[in-house]
């Protein structure tokens, strides 16, 4: 579905993306995550057509990203949506659904169905005089008026409160549940693990690694065990009226389990602790990572 | 460019903002324009009343003054019958055979008419032994309503051959750059015509000029023939039919003040108009508004197009609405008014388009339209006050207005003329601005110069291109020189001529070099020498090209105009093959040895372009002093 090789875009002098790959198949959420200036925005930019790559290509459906045709299947939210403030969500929504090609009775009916779905009341008020919750509904709600195959969001729970942010990452994994494809990324990283089939984690313009959640887990992260016993056993810490030790294998189990045996006790649980998104994200991203370096030609100015 | 998606977009943009009017404000709003529109409409059919009976005369209804007096709404006739009146000796007759003298009055009355043994004794109001200041200026009036009241009573008669027994026709002849010797012809020796003395006192009933503008003839070439059958008398009439009568005193160069003030009308809607349509403009780029149209399936330029298109109809709307109620009022004006103002319109708004895209806020963009403002209406007005006198006028398409509302013929030639630069750089501007119409360069916020330097580098991809871009600033060129001219042609040649030279040297060698200087800072092409000589020469050669369309100016004879000809170096004073061909070449020798000097220098940067580009200027006015002067 789409397709993204090579790509490379620079700002003058400066080289924002380098050397990004990957493919994101139908129907499936693709979530890019990376620290502030990684490259993420870009990367969901040049996706939508709106930005030009330096090198490189990115195709949906076999077509060029920035053609026509393809605008035509995407629904493109940015992470800040600066509306019309002077016009109402509905007056906007049909506007854009205009430039779709959207016939009007049928964009009424699809504003009056995304707008019921959002739970977004007050159609007629002018936008400038809503929250910021209900704008970023009415974001939302546009980037679906042209019904798009494909999904572009950019940090689409930006800013808002818990509440507002529950909604739309639910909303958003309804609308991944209708089969479309989703290109989603997010600092926070539970949203995406919430969300996301796959994971791209970009740092400094370069996506640093990439794969489903397991995936990523098997390759760059390390399932730990917490052994607790009845008496203290060496390296163990006290938790209330028994110690904690974690070890990393079984061998490791079973020469702590003998330790406690040694000094009277027994041991009395093993909890298994899978790695986390945010410390898979920490490890990878990290500066002192070779691949957190600084890629070659990035220059500031 | 798809038509409907232009309406859509168009129809978007200028319904967009009405959910945010208050309607109260709208209604208002109307009212206030529908009254002043009212009374305008009243001010011009019944004319102003703001003087009228401000001077008091004290003038019996059987005194030969009281007719003149009573005719004139500026005075108010009192009938004194010689009561509250102490006048001073008055003194000799003079002035007319009226004698003017004093009185100590009561403050009632300005003037005092009086006739006594057959003369007539006009006496001013004193106090303090002075004579008052609105008396003084009562008796200035008195003279001036006289003397109207008098040509119309000759304009009444019926024997014309006994009201003005001198006719005389006046032909205005252009200021030439290349005075020829002034033959006297039939000029100056039948000087004649005299003040009449009516008989109720001091009506200078006719007067007559000798045909001392004959001689010049053809020379001056500027098709500056302009028969002016009747001059402006002193104060100008609606719509320029002017009175035929008067003193020779009167007779004043034709100066079309009322067709200029009225042109006034056609280009002060578009001063509010960009404010609106860059605010719109800019607040696309602000906070990232625009982002999402440039992610929807229309191009760039339909977008650009559509959000200009209801400013564009706006501008057009009122000028229609102008000619209507002018044509109404009885003046002249009609297609070509509104065709000469879509040139404008466009330039208007092109070079807005161009400044809300260089512009970091709505402040920066204030600065700029009001700059853009006032550089344009000095650009359509300068060279239309000259539009009766010069053909130098055709540079704004204002003239055409002017020459429309005039009855005036135009030639298709001067309409070209008059329209193509406008146009021209209103399509370039819009180009450049189109340029940087895209997310990369929409949303930064670059000081303007940088801007400036990024629209022009979004068209150089390798040293051949700057040829183009530099092309396609010769229409500014063309227009910025022309504006020189409007503003220098009036001074003596000694000083516009150098003054040209100079000018001419900075803008051409700017509009080569700043592009030069843009593909530098872009990184378009290396930094040796090499690539700076063919960088040079693209530009060079561009622009010599690019010139040669100056060559249209011939169609309407401007060359002919001294300061023009050494402006655009067209040669056509030469008449010798050979120097016409150094003519043709020489420009091209000149532009590309320039324009690689300043390539040089921007190719080990900013410092040493402006040395380069400064090297380029004083080279250039070399060349134009020491080719040019001598050739041309």
């Amino acid at each position: 579905m789409i397709e993204v090789c090579d790509l490379r875009k620079e700002y003058g002098g400066f080289v924002a993306v380098e050397g990004s790959s990957f493919r994101v198949d139908r129907g499936e959420v693709f979530g890019i995550i990376g620290p502030n200036g990684a490259g993420k925005t870009t990367t969901l930019k040049a996706l939508a057509g709106l930005l030009e790559p330096t090198s490189g290509t990115i195709t949906i459906d076999g077509k060029r990203a920035d053609s026509r045709e393809t605008r035509r299947l995407l629904g493109f939210l940015p992470e800040e949506s600066p509306l019309y403030e002077e016009m109402s969500p509905r007056s906007y929504l049909r506007f854009f659904a205009d430039l779709y090609d959207v016939p009007r009775d049928v964009a009424d009916d699809r504003i009056g169905r995304t707008l019921d779905r959002l739970e977004l009341a007050h159609r007629d008020r002018a936008l400038g005089d809503m929250s910021k919750g209900m704008k970023r509904k009415v974001a939302i709600a546009r980037s679906l008026v042209n019904d798009p195959d494909v999904l572009i969001y950019d940090e689409p729970a930006s800013g808002l409160d818990p509440l507002t942010t529950k909604y739309i990452i639910e909303f958003t994994r309804e609308l991944a549940a209708e089969g479309r494809t989703i290109v989603f990324s997010a600092h926070n990283l539970y949203h995406v693990e919430e969300v996301c089939d796959r994971i791209a984690i970009m740092n400094e313009g370069r996506i640093v690694t990439e794969g489903s959640l397991p995936e990523l887990k098997s390759t760059h992260g390390e399932t730990v065990y917490h052994v607790f016993t009845t008496v203290e056993v060496p390296d163990a810490t006290a938790e209330g009226d028994r110690y904690r030790r974690t070890v990393e294998d079984m061998d490791e189990l079973d020469a702590v389990r003998e330790a406690a045996i040694d000094r009277g006790g027994r041991l009395e649980d093993v909890r298994t602790v899978e790695p986390s998104l945010e410390g898979l994200f920490l490890d990878v991203a990290s500066p002192e990572r070779p691949g957190g370096e600084k890629p070659p030609g990035a220059t500031e100015g | 460019m798809r038509p409907r998606t232009l309406l859509r977009i168009a129809r978007w943009e200028s319904t967009k903002g009405l959910g945010g009017i208050d309607r109260g404000a709208v209604a208002v709003a109307v009212a206030a324009v529908a009254f002043v529109l009212a009374v305008g409409a009243v001010a011009v059919t019944g004319g102003v009343a703001l003087e009228d009976g401000i001077y008091r005369v004290g003038v019996s209804e059987d005194a030969a003054y009281h007719d003149p007096v009573a005719a004139d709404p500026t005075f108010a006739a009192v009938d004194t019958d010689g009561r509250n009146v102490d006048t001073g000796p008055p003194t000799p007759a003079g002035d007319g055979g009226v004698a003017i003298g004093g009185f100590r009055g009561d403050g009632r009355i300005d003037l005092y008419v009086e006739e006594r043994a057959g003369r007539t004794e006009i006496y001013v109001a004193f106090f303090d032994g002075e004579p008052t200041e609105k008396g003084l200026a009562a008796l200035a009036a008195l003279r001036t309503s006289v003397g109207r009241y008098n040509d119309a009573l000759m304009r009444a008669e019926d024997n014309r051959t006994a009201a003005f027994p001198v006719t005389v026709s006046i032909r205005f002849l252009d200021r030439s750059g290349t005075v020829a010797a002034e033959t006297p012809g039939d000029g100056g020796g039948d000087r004649s015509g005299s003040a009449v003395d009516g008989g109720n006192g001091g009506a200078d009933a006719a007067g007559g000029i000798g045909d001392g503008a004959t001689g010049t003839g053809e020379s001056g070439g500027m098709g500056g023939d302009t028969a002016v059958d009747a001059a402006s008398f002193g104060a100008f009439d609606l719509f320029g039919t002017s009175s035929t009568t008067g003193s020779p005193s009167d007779i004043r160069p034709p100066f079309p003040f009322q067709s200029l003030v009225l042109a006034f009308l056609f280009v002060l809607p578009l001063n509010f108009l960009i404010q609106a349509y860059g605010s719109s403009m800019l607040s696309e780029r602000l906070n990232r508004r625009g982002e999402l149209l440039l992610v929807a399936p229309v191009g760039r330029g339909e977008i650009v197009v559509g959000k200009t298109l209801p400013y564009l109809a706006a501008a057009l709307g009122i000028t229609a609405a102008i000619v209507g109620g002018l044509w109404l009022l009885g003046s002249g004006g009609g297609p070509l008014s509104v065709l000469a103002v879509v040139p404008l319109a466009l330039l208007f708004f092109g070079t807005t388009f161009l400044a809300a895209m260089f512009a970091r806020s709505f402040k920066e963009l204030t600065f700029l339209t009001v700059t853009i403002s006032t550089l344009l209406t000095t650009y359509a007005f300068v060279p239309a006050i000259f539009a009766e006198t010069s053909q130098v006028a055709f540079v704004s398409p204002l003239t055409l207005v002017i020459m429309d509302l005039t009855h005036a013929e135009v030639s298709a030639g001067e309409i070209a003329f008059s329209l193509g630069p406008a146009t021209l750089v209103a399509v370039i501007c819009f180009s450049l601005g189109f340029g940087i119409y895209r997310e990369e360069d929409l949303f930064t916020q670059r000081p303007v110069h940088l801007k400036t330097l990024d629209a022009l580098a979004s068209r150089i991809h390798r040293p051949r291109s700057v040829a183009l871009v530099v092309a396609l600033l010769v229409p500014f060129v063309f227009v910025a020189e022309l504006l020189a001219v409007a503003v220098l042609f009036a001074l003596p040649v000694t000083f516009s001529i150098p003054l040209i030279f100079g000018t001419i040297a900075v803008i051409e060698e700017l509009a080569k070099g700043i592009p030069i200087y843009a593909g530098y800072v872009h990184a378009r092409y290396g930094r040796t020498l090499a690539v700076a000589a063919a960088v040079g020469s693209a530009s060079g050669i561009g622009f010599f090209l690019a010139e040669k369309m100056t060559l249209a100016i011939q169609f309407v004879g401007l060359p002919g105009l001294a300061v023009a000809d050494a402006a655009f170096q067209t040669g056509l004073g030469a008449g010798d093959p050979a120097i016409v061909a150094l003519l043709v070449l020489a420009p091209l020798a000149l532009h590309v040895v320039t324009a690689t000097l300043t390539a040089i220098g921007a190719s080990r940067g900013r410092r040493l372009f402006g040395i380069g580009l400064g090297a380029a200027i004083l080279v250039h006015l070399a060349y134009n002093v020491a080719v040019v002067s001598t050739v041309v």
